[in-house]
């Protein structure tokens, strides 16, 4: 279903991580952002949208299905609760689905960890910012050492923090919790989230407790430093600001400013999610079939 | 013995509600055990103390290495103090983004009379969806804004109007860092109270001396509701002394309901059995009232200026520099290695 050879996708929600969203995809050279949806053309999202050129709606699911030419991808970037009924009558209608809400229906993804086993799920959720900034560090720690008991300590700033995460905090917990437990095997896990009303806003961080058996200061430096390599392959402002080792707990902070885009240094939680959906969306369109391209050229 | 009221007799009634089995734990790094719960609660029970709040000093859900592991869990802590109580009314707190509705819903399994829902002052929207949920549950629910110095008079009332339309029974600002001198919580409660027709309270702490003063000025200034512990048990340089208040209050001609002598007992058996000594205004505490940082870090900052050989004083400076809030623990830590990289430059 390639358009000019390029995979023709959509964004379903308008706010701040929607609009962030719309534009890196308007700079992907494998993916066509064909549409974004919100529910009224007066929003500050559908307006900046629009100013970007592309093609708006504000019917939500039923925009996207009555829309003219073919989506083979829809980004939702609504809320937990919505998430359900968005990827019922998407499937329905053959839409794979890369999920920015933490509703936890879909296949739990984190690029640098499982990226490339999920390609072929119907249903991609991208877990929470908390999620893609500490499951990589996490991951690389608890295959390398024994870990009891893990803790995320997630702050972002107020101004990048949107009505959606705001009334998705229970989501937002429960889903980063359920993650880190899928990807590390610990069973004892605790998230928490910080909304920081600093000004100037507080870049982005995540603050990472371990505790367990043997941590050596050169394996754990070692482990963190090479998932925070990954990570910053597709996210370049993503950064390790603190790494302190004892014998058996381990402290590590990470912080991420946005780069490239017009939201601002600080939101690093939005530029790390979208970011992530981005990469994961790209490589499944170099995997997808091409078969329908010369129908919709 | 009844505390005196005025000749006229009893004024308008002012509701205490007792924080030391909350803000108390974090002065003990949250290590009370079931027999100090419940001897607490029993005794301010028996002084006729009307709200007594329970739990883990950042709220349900909140053990964590970030502010502290509790000796005992959420639903232990209930049931032993659920018990305890006969008349007084049981009261839970809980922040957003630390504890879920799952929490809540557990608190209420509990019987839990009374649940708090605290944001930063600024962010009361995060508050939405738990307050509505109290609300068809049918709890009564109070919200309340944290480190309110943080923010203009205008402003927490703004946030409060706003909390009482998500379902709010009652709406107050807390203190958090104790850095509010007498007219600046005349200023913002008056503001509160015009902006609402719900009850409006006030938590102080006592890191610049103030917390009865500010206590009284709230009370004078429309405040229904006042926060109190016993001895003060709270964070940093502890919270208004609840035994002192509350003949303050008498005196004025404010009714509170509670029994001297019992309260008087609670208060001891509080400083015997809860808490190694009674808070004090040590010289982190003034600093930190001064920086106003978030009085719950005190032990943290303590732990972690040790460890890394920097000044605790100039810790809290730069975390209030830095406008950490509460929950925000995790900055101390680099906060002290940039100071102490500083001083290696």
């Amino acid at each position: 279903m390639k358009r000019n050879g390029r995979l023709p996708v959509a964004v379903l929600g308008a706010g701040l991580i929607g609009v962030d969203l719309a534009e890196k995809i308007m700079r992907s050279e494998v993916l066509d952002c064909v549409m974004v949806v919100g529910r009224d053309e007066n929003t500050p999202g559908l307006r900046q949208a629009a100013d970007l050129g592309l093609p708006v709606g504000t019917r939500g699911v039923a925009s996207l299905l009555d829309a003219p030419g073919p989506i083979a991808m829809v980004f939702d970037a609504t809320n937990a609760m919505a998430h359900a009924e968005h990827a019922e009558r998407l499937r329905g209608a053959g839409v794979k689905l890369v999920d920015l809400t933490p509703s936890k229906v879909g296949r739990m993804a984190v690029p640098s960890v499982n990226g490339t086993e999920v390609l072929h799920c119907d249903d991609i959720n991208m877990i929470s910012c908390g999620g893609q900034a500490s499951i990589p560090i996490l991951h690389a720690l608890t295959q390398a050492h024994r870990v009891e008991y893990v803790e995320v300590v997630t702050t972002a700033a107020s101004p990048s923090v949107g009505r959606s995460t705001r009334l998705n905090l229970d989501e937002y917990v429960e889903t980063t919790q359920d993650a880190v437990r899928d990807f590390t095997g610990v069973k004892d896990v605790k998230a928490i989230l910080n909304i920081s009303p600093a000004r100037p806003p507080a870049t982005f961080r995540v603050a990472m407790s371990v505790l367990g058996e043997g941590f050596g200061t050169a394996s754990v430096t070692a482990a963190v430093s090479a998932a925070a390599d990954r990570v910053r392959s597709f996210v370049p402002g993503y950064r390790i600001t603190a790494c302190v080792v004892e014998e058996s707990k381990v402290f590590v902070a990470a912080e991420v400013t946005s780069t490239g885009g017009r939201i601002p240094r600080y939101a690093g939680n939005l530029d790390i999610i979208n970011s992530a959906a981005v990469h994961i969306a790209e490589q499944c369109a170099a995997v997808a079939p091409a078969r329908t391209g010369t129908e919709t050229s | 013995m009844s505390a005196a009221t005025t000749p006229d007799g009893p004024g308008k009634r002012v509701l205490l509600y007792d924080a030391s089995l909350r803000d108390g734990h974090h002065a003990v790094r949250h290590q009370l055990d079931g027999g100090q719960l419940r001897a607490y609660a029993s005794a301010a029970d028996a002084a006729g103390v009307p709200m007594v709040e329970v739990g883990h000093g950042n709220g349900l859900g909140a053990s964590s290495l970030q502010v502290g592991q509790a000796r005992l869990g959420d639903d232990e802590m209930l049931s032993i103090v659920r018990e305890a109580l006969r008349d007084s009314r049981m009261a839970v707190f809980m922040l957003p983004g630390w504890g879920t509705t799952a929490d809540l819903e557990r608190a209420i399994a509990h019987q839990v009379d009374v649940v708090r829902i605290g944001t930063h002052c600024t962010e009361g929207d995060l508050a939405e969806r738990h307050l509505g949920f109290l609300r068809e549950q049918g709890v009564e629910a109070q919200a309340v804004l944290l480190m309110s110095h943080m923010a203009t008079p205008e402003r927490l009332a703004r946030e409060c109007a706003r909390l009482v339309e998500f379902g709010a029974n009652a709406v107050g600002i807390m203190d958090s860092s104790g850095h509010y001198l007498p007219a600046d919580v005349t200023e913002r409660v008056a503001a509160m109270r015009e902006a609402v027709d719900v009850p409006v309270m006030f938590h102080a702490h006592n890191n610049l001396g103030m917390a009865v003063a500010n206590s009284v000025a709230a009370v004078e200034a429309g405040a229904d509701i006042l926060d109190a512990c016993a001895r003060g048990f709270g964070a940093g340089a502890g919270n208004t002394q609840l035994e002192v208040l509350v003949p303050v209050l008498e005196r004025m001609g404010f009714a509170t309901g509670i029994d001297l002598y019992g309260l008087l007992d609670a208060a001891d058996l509080a400083e015997r059995e809860l808490m190694p000594a009674p808070p004090t205004i040590d010289s982190v505490s003034v600093v930190s009232g001064l920086a106003g940082v978030f009085s719950g870090f005190k032990n943290r900052v303590l732990d972690i200026a040790r460890r890394e050989d920097v000044d605790p004083r100039d810790v809290f400076f730069e975390l209030g520099r830095r406008q950490a809030v509460a929950g925000q623990e995790d900055l101390i830590v680099e906060v002290a290695l940039g100071l102490k990289a500083a001083r290696g430059a």
